[in-house]
């Protein structure tokens, strides 16, 4: 006997705002009650247990689909929310040059600079702002300089990220569906004209001028001599990258740094072996995930998931950060905790959608953090200053303040 | 006897090993290099997945190799056998100094020094040539206990005719108190193996000064790390802190005096932390902290009991000394035999 997906009285008074300050009050209550139920405010279903976010997201009853928020801010086709050829065309387009293989081939050489030039700016001031003076920058500039856009300043690449973010998240709906807030997305809309005004010339430039950057290839790779993918056709993938690859490895270093500092002994080990970097990284990853909402997925039939019955056109969003604080998975999920089996965790998503930048983002995240623990091994948190997260689609601390000395 | 072979994965080196010989054992003598420390099953810094084949892990502790490692194919190759042939994970590169391979040889004991309060140089001259890089350590065969081994840095370099041992005695022990304060004799003959250990002397870091810290005979290796850093450049700048409890542990004064004499940038420092001594009193921890505005950019080697380990290198992380230029040797008791794990 199947149930039909419900919507809990208590939901309705959710609000964007709660999420966005602290989404996991609602989805823990959610993964107890319900963990595939109607959320009032998304307009959408949710997700938010491992079992039910690992049962849609292998079920080939699903496909991908952008948020209506996500995809009012990206226009189709994005590479996220596309099925079958196009979907097929687009992974082809930016598959190749995330390959592990050919990633090792380029990443120590592209990263460790970027990160020692950040560093040598602040290292020895004794204070800093982590988020804005080293993750978001090394992020950024690791992932502008690979996609071509060494023009582009570092600041007005994390401008970009936030505002594409502000309006991709901007999910909350009235009762008819109607968004409630249009001013997010005219902060989208602004970044999104600079960044064509910014990137139409590269695009000039490439169609004639192939270079070895992302983008160029993307515009030639597996097109007949003489021709090039349309401008308007890559340009909801290159929002995709701006935002949700601008945004993760900082993020997921912040956080990373954020849950280490909650345990000096932690801390203490891997700042001594930082062949722990990877598995502190991981663990970060589950414990705040920098892509914790942003991903959904729609019935391509009538179907079931975990006991329910599911309409075919219904959306679900799948909730990776919540998955990732399942009790079913992880004993006291809300305490970063390094050793911790190393279970995989969802935080690079699922199934054939599933991130196509796992392995550079750890890899930036990687090096990010052996680079700031080689020049500052005496890092503290400011404890006079608390670390705020934010965020429900993307989520990481807002500022990460620390001292040392020099 | 049935041998197996061991291949290392993604490279072309294949050893052979015999029925009873342990893998680092064989790998070693063969001159492949892989990361070791303790030789006796507690550091853990031998471990290595087995990708494919059988092993037998005999008396690997649990505490070192747990059940987990062991479910995901882990080993400790200074303790497991191969009971087929196996292939293994490369392990990361290490240092860049040139790696040794293990040998055995017979060793003539030359001299007995009483240096310190419990504390004795043993000089030993080996039966033929014996490389190593400075601040590895030889596992000797103690004579009069069959089947016991005890490791100990070497003190000297490969050019000295003989090898410098510093034996700290501890009552009752095998090695240290019966053989070394006991039975020994000049002349009489001891078998060795050796080199082990990857606490070396990098001859290719030459950036930066180096800050050498030892506590007790942990001193032992930073003699022989120092004399070869000042020989490939006298100018460096060589900082050691010798931490001890009181003077009566305080040795080798006058080679480090001399070492100082002739070398502009090199400072030696005792500490004796229970003691007044020349205004030194305290731990190598609080002096380093005081005496030192910054360690950034230099190299550390700090040597010693797990303790004094720890905190030297507490004290120089604050003091910025890179991590991955941060190499420690901890003095790993004998290990009990009836901790061994099944």
């Amino acid at each position: 006997m199947t149930m039909q997906i419900p919507t809990l009285e208590w939901t309705r008074e959710v609000t964007m705002e709660q999420l966005e300050r602290n989404p996991y009050p609602t989805y823990e209550r959610l993964r107890k009650e319900a963990p595939l139920a109607h959320l009032p405010i998304l307009g959408a279903a949710v997700a938010t247990s491992l079992e039910t976010c690992r049962a849609v997201g292998a079920s080939p009853d699903f496909g991908g689909i952008i948020t209506p928020a996500g995809g009012r801010t990206f226009g189709h086709p994005a590479v996220i929310g596309v099925n079958g050829e196009v979907h097929a065309d687009l992974r082809s387009m930016v598959d190749p040059a995330l390959q592990p293989s050919e990633v090792d081939r380029w990443i120590e050489d592209l990263v460790r600079p970027i990160a020692r030039s950040y560093l040598e700016k602040f290292e020895d001031d004794g204070a800093a702002e982590l988020v804005s003076q080293y993750f978001e920058p090394v992020s950024v500039r690791a992932l502008g300089d690979s996609m071509g856009l060494q023009s582009i300043s570092s600041d007005k690449l994390r401008e970009w990220f936030h505002a594409l973010s502000v309006s991709f998240t901007n999910a909350g709906v009235d009762e008819n569906g109607e968004f409630l807030d249009h001013t997010r997305f005219e902060i989208g809309d602004r970044a999104k004209a600079e960044i064509r005004a910014a990137v139409d010339p590269l695009l000039d430039k490439w169609t004639t001028d192939p270079e070895d950057v992302w983008i160029s290839h993307w515009l030639h790779d597996g097109m007949p001599e003489g021709q090039t993918r349309d401008r308007d056709y890559i340009y909801p993938t290159i929002y995709v990258f701006l935002l949700g690859a601008m945004q993760e490895p900082g993020h997921g270093m912040a956080s990373t740094m954020v849950g280490l500092f909650t345990d000096q002994e932690q801390l203490d080990a891997v700042v001594d072996e930082p062949g722990l970097i990877p598995q502190a990284i991981a663990e970060g990853m589950r414990w705040t995930s920098p892509i914790w909402s942003a991903s959904a997925r729609v019935a391509l039939t009538d179907t079931e998931v975990s006991g329910f019955h599911i309409p075919k056109d219904t959306v679900i969003i799948q909730s990776y950060g919540s998955a990732n604080h399942d009790e079913a998975g992880w004993d006291a999920p809300s305490t970063y905790d390094l050793r911790r089996k190393p279970l995989p965790h969802l935080a690079f998503g699922f199934g054939n959608h599933a991130c196509a930048g796992i392995y550079f983002a750890n890899q930036v995240c990687r090096i990010g953090l052996e680079e700031l623990f080689e020049s500052i091994p005496n890092l503290e948190r400011d404890t006079d200053s608390d670390v705020e997260f934010w965020g429900w689609g993307f989520r990481g601390p807002k500022e990460l303040h620390v001292t040392w000395e020099v | 006897m049935t041998e197996h072979t061991i291949t290392i994965a993604g490279r072309d080196d294949t050893v052979t090993a015999a029925a009873d010989q342990t893998m680092l054992d064989a790998m070693l003598r063969a001159g492949v290099w892989m990361p070791n420390s303790c030789n006796q099953g507690t550091c853990g810094t031998c471990k290595l997945k087995v990708l494919c084949g059988e092993v037998d892990h005999r008396d690997s502790p649990l505490s070192t190799l747990t059940d987990q490692d062991r479910a995901d194919g882990y080993t400790l190759t200074c303790q497991a056998v191969a009971t087929s042939d196996v292939t293994v994970e490369a392990a990361d590169g290490g240092t860049d100094a040139v790696h040794h391979p293990l040998i055995d040889f017979t060793a003539i004991v030359t001299r007995v020094d009483d240096v310190a309060q419990d504390t004795r140089i043993v000089y030993l001259r080996p039966d033929r040539e014996f490389e190593f890089s400075a601040g590895q350590s030889v596992s000797l065969h103690v004579p009069g206990a069959p089947g016991e081994r005890r490791q100990y840095s070497i003190a000297s370099l490969p050019t000295d005719p003989e090898i410098e041992l510093h034996i700290r005695r501890e009552a009752g022990g095998v090695a240290s108190d019966q053989w070394a304060n006991g039975t020994i004799r000049v002349g009489e003959s001891v078998e060795l193996s050796g080199p082990l250990g990857d606490f070396v002397y990098d001859p290719s870091d030459t950036d930066g000064g180096l800050l050498l810290l030892g506590g007790g005979t942990g001193i032992a290796p930073l003699k022989g790390i120092a004399r070869a850093a000042l020989a490939d450049n006298p100018e460096r700048e060589v900082i050691v802190y010798h931490g001890v409890r009181t003077c009566a542990y305080l040795y080798d004064q006058q080679f480090w005096a001399d070492l100082a004499a002739a070398h502009p940038n090199f400072t030696f420092r005792p500490a004796v932390s229970r003691e007044h001594h020349e205004g030194c009193m305290g731990y190598v921890s609080d002096r380093l902290l005081e005496d030192l505005s910054t360690c950034r950019g230099m190299t550390g080697y700090l040597c010693g009991s797990d303790r004094f380990v720890d905190g030297v290198a507490a004290a120089a992380k604050r003091r910025r000394l890179a991590p991955r230029r941060t190499f420690r040797e901890r003095f790993t008791p004998a290990r009990t035999r009836d901790l061994v794990a099944g």
